[in-house]
Order: C-alpha cells, then structure tokens, then sequence
C-alpha cells in the first residue's frame, strides 16, 4: 500500500518536474462528465480496498479505486447504505469518483449530499505531499474543512487516495407511489409533504406522474399510503435505481441532457423540451439542443446553477459560468493545493 | 492614533474607545484567557463592515469578529491592537419561506429565536448547541457548532444553505445559494467552521425542518461504564438512529442529581438518555427495542419516560450538567475531544489516571452516539497553580483523544485554547496547506491573529509537543 501511494506521489512530482499535467482517472464511469482534457493518465482503479468498516461507528473507510458496487454490498450486508444514493453509471464507477465529481441520487433532497457525509479525507495534493484532512469521526471541528472542499473538485485539488464516509442505516421498509399530476399540481404536492414531517426519500415527476417513494418503519409507511391517496408502483427498486443511473428511458437520447439546480419553488421556462424533475423540485433534467447559454442564463436568473450534463460541446462551459470574483477565489484556491496545475487542469473551468 | 479615522466611517455611538467600555468585550466564554481589544466598533449596515474591513486592510490592523461571545475555545478573544468587530445590531430575520424551508438572517440572530419564528409554520433550525438561548447563527457557522441532536440532524454544515461574507479586502461576496449546491469548490464547506479566519459573515441562510411529530426519552443505568458503551453501540448497529444519545458518569449523574433531582439513579457508574422522535407508534416500538437491547448489554434499570413531563425532567439533568458542576466547583474547564466510541472505556480511564496525576477532580458528559466528550475539569483559579494544572490535564486529554484516532475539538472549536494540539493533530504539511487556503482570503492575516491554525513557528516554541510518534516535527526551525 505504502509503495502505492509513493508511486503516485511520484507521478506527482514528475508532472512538476515536466511541467506537465495529469489525468486522474478511474473506472471511466463519468467520462462524459466535465471537460475533455488532456495530460498522462494517472491510473487509480486498482488502489482498491477497505480499510476499515465499524457498523457501530457509522463509518466506512475505503481506498479510492473501489467499486461502488462493492462498497453498497458490504454496507448492506451490515444493513447499511450510503444515504446519498451515489448514481453508479456503470459497475466501474468507483469511490473516488463518487467523491471527485460529488454526484448524489434521489435520496439526496431528504438525506443529504456526497459532501454531507464526507468525515475524512487523505489526499496528494498537487505538491505531491501527503495529506488527510477530517477523520473517522462524524463530529471534527480542528483545521479547516478540506475534505468537503475537495468534494466535488473534479480532482483538481488533489488525489484521493481514502475517503471516510458516514454510513446511515437502511431503513426498514420502502415503497413507491404515484399518482397522475399537473406539473403545477405536482409541484405543490413535492413542498407540501416535505413541509410536514412526512417520510418521502425520493420523488420524481416525469410530466405525467408524480412518484414517491416512502421510508420508514413499514407500519408507518403503509398507514401513509392508505392516507395520501396514490397508487403504489410495484417495481419501486428499480424506477428509482434507472433514475439514479440514467437507465430511464428519458436519458436514452442523442440530445444535450441539462441538469438545473434550482430553488425548489424555482419555475424554469422548460418549453416544449423533455424534462424530469426530481429532488422535490430543486434538481431539473432537460433534454435540449438549445444553446448553452440559455440555460446558464435562466440558471443564474433563478438562483441556481445549469450543468451540461452529457453531450456535445464538452470543451465550452459545461458547469455554470462563475462571476469574476468569484472565480478569482477559486483560481486561489486552485492555486493553493496545486500550484504548478498538474491535477486535472481545465477539467471543471479553464481558468482551473 | 490608528482607530482615528474609523469616526469618518461610523456614527460616533458606534465605536467604542473608552477603556471601561472596551473592558467588556475582553474574553468570550473562555474566561482564561482575556484580552482588552484595542477598540470596538458596532456597524448596523453591511456598508459599514466593508468600510472597516477596508480600512483596518488597507492600515494593516487586526479584525476579531464576534457575536454573543459564548464560545468555549477563545475564538473571540479579541487583539490588543486590533478592532474588534461586535455583530450584534444584525439581529433581524430577514425573510422566512415556509414553502422552500429557509430562513435569511442576519448573523447576530440568536439560534434559538430561528425556530421560535419557524415553530409557527411546524418548522425548526435543528442545530441546538447548549448555549442556543444566547448564541448567535454567525458563531454558530464560524464554529460549526454541533449540539444533542446531531447525531440525527447533523452539525451547522448540513443545515446552512448561503452565507454572505464580506472578505478583509471589503468585498461582499455571495457563498451557496438557494439550490442545493453550486458551482465550483464548496466554499460553504470550507467558511463553515473557519474560526472567522476567512471572511465575516454578514447574512446567513438556514435550512428549516418539519417539528417531529413526537419524542420521547428513555433513561438506562449501568454499573459499569463498558456495557453502557456498548450498549450504546448495540442501539446503532440495530439500524437505530436516536435524535439525542446522551451519556454521563456517575461524578456527572451525582451533581446533577444534587441540583435538579432529575431522578437519576446516584449509584449508578454511568446512565444512558435516550431520545426517538418520529409518529407516535414510531417512537414507542422503538423505545421498546432500545430497552430490550439495553437489558441485554446489563444496563441495571430501564425507564421509558411516562409522559412529555417525564421526558423534559430526564433532560433537564442532562441540560443542566455544567451548571450543576458549577455549583461543587468554583471553576471548571470543559473539554471536547471526539473519539471513535469503541475507544470510551479506555479513554475514561485514562482520564481517571489523569485525574490523579493532576489532582484535580474529573467529570464526565458526553454525547454518546457520535462520540463527543465533554470531560470537565474541576478547578479553583484562586489557588495558585490549579489553573495551569487543568490546562495541562486538558491538553493530555485530547492528546489522548488524538492517539485513539479522534480529534481535539468536536463543536469548540480550537480558538487559542487549542492551538498548540493542532501542532499535534496535523503534521507541518497539512498545517502549511491550512496556511494556504488562509491567504487565498488574507495574505496578511489580518483576520482573528493567532487563531485556529498555529504558524509553524508556533509549533516549535511548544518545544517537546514535537516529538511525535518518535520524530521531531520540525527539525529545520530553530527552538526558543
């Protein structure tokens, strides 16, 4: 393991030395995600293990070239689950990924994102030396939160090389319902449950149907569905799990796929694009050949951020553009973990 | 004199340069350590803290930001030279959504007042800190403050959304926002729990949640300390996940006992609360599971409260542990390591051990479920040396959290109180990657001086603090 580690501090250093770049890569899994860059590959799919799992502690640490797969199994074993469902795009995806690009799953409006339960992290940073920040415990307030920063950085701040996570148990029993809805009439009902103290762990509305999905004692959730008046779906496991991966029909397209961020009572100007909308209202995806432009335009009128998800024009802007100031801070930042740009240059903005 | 021309920036009531005025902002609520600043200014408009934060930049003077001061590591102490900048005229809410769940307050908004304004919608800020009748939303994000609900609902991190921050240069800059994330690094994260190093928060926007329908509370008492740390580790591994899991030793329990007459058991070595929320049925099968459980792992009573009266009664020990310790010591100094929970029975007795070593009485509050420790110190400063001896006997303690893989402060902070355990959490390139992100936001490090991280320089004058896991830390810095 040692001598693992040793080997990517030296590609680290070598990049320095040849004023080259690096590109982490993985299981592969995101590569439609963020822009294409170039720079030497650095290997990190067979850095793999678990190095300590304490169901009672409600942690799990696991070396970064971990299948997810694996990694979901062992937890369920010990009835417990990574409560931001991290999407997993094909059986490569792996922990560092998840970590690196920060994505989360429909559970994550009600439970939490990836960087929510992120406790620990142990890096390379772009000056090849080694770090870790945070822990194994879930309540650490010493030093600055690194390990949530480098959270959805795209690797551009260092390697992960460990990740600690909160783990959650799996609640005891789960359903689906749904019930044909309005947009408008589906948006109101997403708000008003989560105003109350209502178990939903998912919910989705795909133009025609809202869908819920209920967690909880299984007492509980079967006296809410007598109570709401929706129809239960009986292939609940796998809606939700198609929706995680883009397995669902709607991602099956040669159109850009957009996903807006957004203010749950945010009202994008959708038009007669394709659209699902999940996270109670707060996560859009849309199916478009629009410009780029209109959607970081609305996103930004709305207070919220527009992603290029996946299709053409990967080498433009794909995540929102930053105001100036904004993003002078994270150039600093950039900067501060890596300051001969060696990781992943360019992978998120040019300018990092 | 330097604070001069802040009166060309501020209304005259609004800066205080008086030595008696001046007096009263000296310490926060680590009294140890006191320091009068060198002025005090209270702006009532975000205008007015750029224009200070300008000036004491472009002048090169130190800005301490501070809300109620009831910090517990000296993360508000303020700099003889520099300004200290009290927020408390930000006290307003400035919007609540029910419909999005948020709230938009000003940072010198008091924790407690977010939910009283919430509660009419059946919503609440679950962050509940000890001190949240007092304590402010702008401490609370600077400190990344924890509280008995945690375990469940998370710490500030988890429950903020968007700060407003205006950096020392004067810039006001908007951090989050409404969404659920944003693009970019995840600066929220990284100004969460930043000691007031990195900017100063002048708007805070909260996540609110539904008010659970029902709670109850459960106490269990052990004769040993082990089987209530197991059986605190029974309840997790069963897919339990209390809204507060509480553990105090039988010190704790026996002052508690003398000041509320909670209904502790005062024989017991160490007694367990217990609190489920959630639907009625919910709550009540839990229970059952819980003291099911807990009589498996020995626990020598079990008591599911009768009622909602009960339930607060069995609380009230445990909210009142420090004053309760007040009260059969003049002075005690709480601590506030975090280790992971398999390590409790060993790291009770090694504080024990400690407790003789240093001659001072020990007891100890923790929060159980995710593995925070609060070990009060008893001392009395009118004698001489005792002061020194509990700052010694608490620095063992969290070096001793450090070693069973835990960390010196949970929901503190380190503040000055423990800035020389940084030196000993983290190595010179970690503390040195620290020191980077600081100067992306302040190269001169104007802001809260001597705070949070210790310069490499500092970690040296600690002397023997260095020689960790058998090597010096810093053998190329000269020693003092």
């Amino acid at each position: 393991m040692v001598e693992k580690i040793a080997l990517i501090k030296e590609q680290v250093l070598e990049a320095i030395e040849n004023a080259s770049s690096l590109n982490i890569i993985a299981g592969g899994s995101k590569e439609f995600l963020g822009r294409k860059i170039t720079g030497t590959p650095l290997e990190m799919g067979r850095y793999q293990g678990i190095i300590n799992y304490e169901p009672s502690e409600l942690f799990i640490t696991v070396k970064a070239g971990t299948l997810l797969g694996e990694i979901i199994q062992v937890l369920a074993e010990r009835g417990q689950m990574l409560a931001f469902e991290p999407p997993q795009f094909t059986e490569k995806t792996t922990v560092g990924g998840v970590v690196a690009t920060g994505l989360s799953g429909p559970r994550r409006a009600y439970t939490g994102s990836v960087r929510d339960y992120v406790l620990g992290i142990h890096c390379i940073n772009g000056l090849g030396q080694d770090l870790s920040f945070g822990g194994q415990v879930m309540k650490n307030v010493a030093g600055y939160d690194l390990s949530r920063v480098m959270t959805g950085s795209y690797g551009t701040l260092g390697v992960i090389l460990d990740v600690t996570f909160k783990v959650m148990p799996i609640p005891e029993f789960e359903l689906t319902c749904f019930c044909e809805l309005s947009r408008k009439d589906a948006l109101t009902k997403m708000y008003e449950l989560s105003c109350k103290p209502f178990p939903v762990s998912a919910s989705c509305y795909d133009g025609e149907k809202l869908y819920l999905r209920i967690s909880g004692y299984r007492d509980t959730v079967k006296t809410i569905l007598t109570g709401i008046g929706f129809e239960e779906y009986l292939n609940g496991d796998q809606f939700w799990r198609n929706l995680r991966d883009f397995r669902s029909s709607f991602f099956n397209t040669d159109k850009n796929i957009w996903r807006l961020s957004l203010p749950v009572t945010a009202k994008p100007e959708i038009g007669d694009d394709q659209y699902l909308i999940d996270w109670g209202g707060a996560q859009y995806w849309i199916k478009s050949d629009r410009p780029a432009n209109e959607f970081f335009k609305m996103a930004e009128e709305l207070g919220g951020n527009a992603t290029l998800f996946k299709g053409t024009g990967h080498n433009e802007n794909i995540f929102q553009p930053l105001q100036e100031d904004m993003m002078i801070i994270q150039q600093g930042l950039k900067r501060a973990f890596d300051p001969h740009s060696v990781l992943n240059p360019g992978k998120m903005y040019a300018a990092i | 004199m330097q604070f001069d021309d802040l009166t060309k920036l501020l209304p005259a009531e609004a800066i205080l340069l008086s030595e008696e005025s001046r007096r009263v902002y000296e310490c926060d609520a680590l009294s140890a350590h006191r320091v009068i600043p060198g002025c005090v200014v209270l702006p009532d408009t975000i205008k007015q803290v750029q224009d200070v934060l300008a000036y004491c930049h472009s002048n090169d003077i130190p800005v301490v930001a501070r809300g109620a001061g009831t910090g517990l590591s000296g993360g508000a102490m303020p700099h003889a030279e520099g300004v200290l900048l009290n927020l408390a005229k930000f006290d307003q809410i400035i919007s609540l959504d029910p419909l999005q769940k948020i709230a938009r307050v000003q940072p010198g908004v008091r924790n407690l007042a977010i939910s009283d304004a919430a509660r009419p919608h059946g919503l609440y800020y679950a962050p509940d800190p000890s001190s949240q009748i007092a304590c402010t939303i702008g401490g609370n994000v600077a400190e990344n403050s924890g509280g008995v609900h945690c375990l469940k609902y998370g710490l500030t991190v988890h429950n903020i959304l968007q700060i407003k921050v205006v950096t020392i240069t004067g810039n006001l800059i908007t951090i989050g926002s409404h969404a659920l994330d944003s693009p970019g690094y995840d600066l929220l994260a990284l100004f969460t729990g930043s000691e007031g190093m990195l900017g100063v928060i002048v708007e805070v926007t909260v996540k609110l949640l539904p008010i659970p329908p029902f709670n109850k509370v459960l106490l269990a008492a052990f004769d040993n300390i082990e089987n209530a740390g197991e059986g605190v580790a029974g309840i997790i591994a069963n897919g339990i996940i209390p809204a507060g899991l509480e553990m105090m030793d039988k010190a704790g329990i026996r002052a508690v006992e003398g000041f509320v007459h909670a209904g502790y058991p005062v024989d017991a070595e160490a007694i367990l609360l217990c609190e489920l929320d959630g639907t009625e049925d919910e709550v009540n099968n839990g229970l059952n599971q819980v003291k099911n459980l807990l009589s498996g792992y020995g626990a020598t009573q079990v008591r599911i409260a009768k009622d909602e009266a009960e339930s607060k009664l069995f609380w009230a020990g445990r909210k009142a542990a420090f004053p309760a310790v007040g009260r059969i010591s003049p002075d005690y100094y709480c601590m506030d390591g975090t280790i992971p929970r398999k390590h409790l029975a060993k790291v009770l007795t090694g504080i024990n051990e400690l407790s003789i070593k240093h001659k001072l009485a020990v007891v100890n509050v923790f929060h159980a479920g995710d593995g925070n420790l609060h070990p009060l110190i008893l001392y009395d400063v009118a004698k001489p040396g005792e002061l020194e001896r509990a700052e010694r006997f608490g620095s063992e303690i969290l070096e001793l959290c450090i070693e069973m893989g835990g960390t010196i402060t949970g929901e503190h902070g380190v503040g000055v109180e423990k800035i020389r355990e940084m030196c000993i959490q983290f190595s010179e390139d970690e503390l040195e990657q620290f020191h980077a992100v600081k100067a992306v936001f302040d190269n001169k490090g104007l802001l809260n001086p001597g705070k949070a991280v210790p310069t490499l320089n500092r970690c040296a004058e600690f002397g023997a603090m260095h020689i960790h896991k058998g090597k010096d830390k810093f053998p190329e810095l000269e020693r003092f």
